[in-house]
């Protein structure tokens, strides 16, 4: 980080890359989604550092990772044809083979594929709460929605994920 | 029975998880959870869901993704790289379609096949006008 306490481009990209990976996988699903939404989350990170406020910077970070994933469903939902992640086969992660394969990753993977079915606006405040540990108010002032419909949102994300889960 | 205990606390209960309701909701909450069985075991359900979203590992990036990404120009390099591959696809084929344009000529058994006409003319030919023609068609120069 530079000294006034505003990030360079490559320092973000170099200390916060493993967060952003995260958050846009948690939202995605998929290795693929998730490097090209990081790559868009970059081209956006440089266009923005110019008006950053010092302060929480994985915060900006998830807003930015949040937003521009929505932007992405919203222009794949205007063409159809792209809605290549709704096909069943990308929505269960990608598997080691069944004799490697930890308990644990199961559940990873059994976590990740219900969050996969979540509608994302639902996805995007459940990753932001649990994921991330934003606030309602921080969820609502990055998605710019008010706090009820964050608190609504979160709880039937939540209430869908219990479903899924069994 | 009061108005908190007559409707269910639904998004209340994820709030109150979060901590996210202000101490007078927190209070009515619990005075309805205390008495409603369905709500106190959808909130146990929505806290154990919550702890397991809470709970995921960080997922790690593919091995070298990160640090192709922390090269200053290139904040784009694996769009880059799908466009080179079919750039270079692209030119594998033009190239051996260039290939094949070029062989195609030069190996090519001409001559065989103009004997084989003028013979297969000359001995389907006699008893025609034009038979008359034939030994001239079938000249010398053309032996295989």
């Amino acid at each position: 980080m530079a000294d006034g306490g505003v990030p360079t481009w490559e320092s973000v990209a170099r200390d916060h890359g493993r967060f952003i990976y995260n958050v846009a996988f948690r939202l995605t699903g998929n290795h693929d989604d998730a490097q090209d939404l990081v790559q868009e989350v970059l081209v956006r990170v440089r266009k923005g550092l110019a008006t950053f406020t010092p302060g929480s910077l994985e915060g900006w970070l998830a807003r930015i990772t949040t937003n521009a994933f929505l932007d992405e469903v919203r222009r794949r939902h205007r063409r159809p044809v792209d809605l290549l992640p709704d096909e069943p086969d990308r929505v269960v992660p990608p598997t080691r083979g069944a004799d490697v394969v930890h308990e644990e990753e199961n559940l990873s993977a059994g976590v990740q594929a219900a969050l996969r079915e979540l509608p994302p606006d639902f996805r995007a405040v459940v990753v932001m709460c649990d994921v991330v540990g934003m606030s309602y108010v921080e969820i609502g002032e990055a998605l710019d929605v008010p706090v009820g419909t964050v608190r609504s949102r979160i709880h039937r994300g939540r209430a869908q994920l219990r479903k899924s889960l069994g | 029975m009061s108005a908190a205990e007559a409707s269910h606390l639904d998004d209340a209960l994820s709030a109150l998880l979060d901590g996210e309701l202000s101490a007078e909701e927190e209070a009515l909450a619990r005075t309805h959870l205390a008495a409603c069985a369905a709500c106190a075991g959808e909130l146990e359900g929505l806290r154990s869901v919550r702890s397991v979203v809470r709970g995921l590992p960080p997922e790690p990036p593919p091995f070298g993704f990160l640090d192709r990404l922390s090269r200053p120009h290139h904040p784009t390099g694996r769009r880059r790289r799908r466009r080179v591959g079919l750039a270079a696809l692209a030119a594998t084929a033009t190239a051996s379609f260039g290939v094949l344009l070029l062989s195609s000529p030069a190996d090519a058994p001409v001559s065989p096949q103009m004997v084989r006409l003028v013979e297969a003319h000359a001995t389907s030919a006699s008893g025609d006008p034009i038979s008359q023609l034939a030994p001239v068609g079938v000249p010398i120069t053309f032996r295989r």
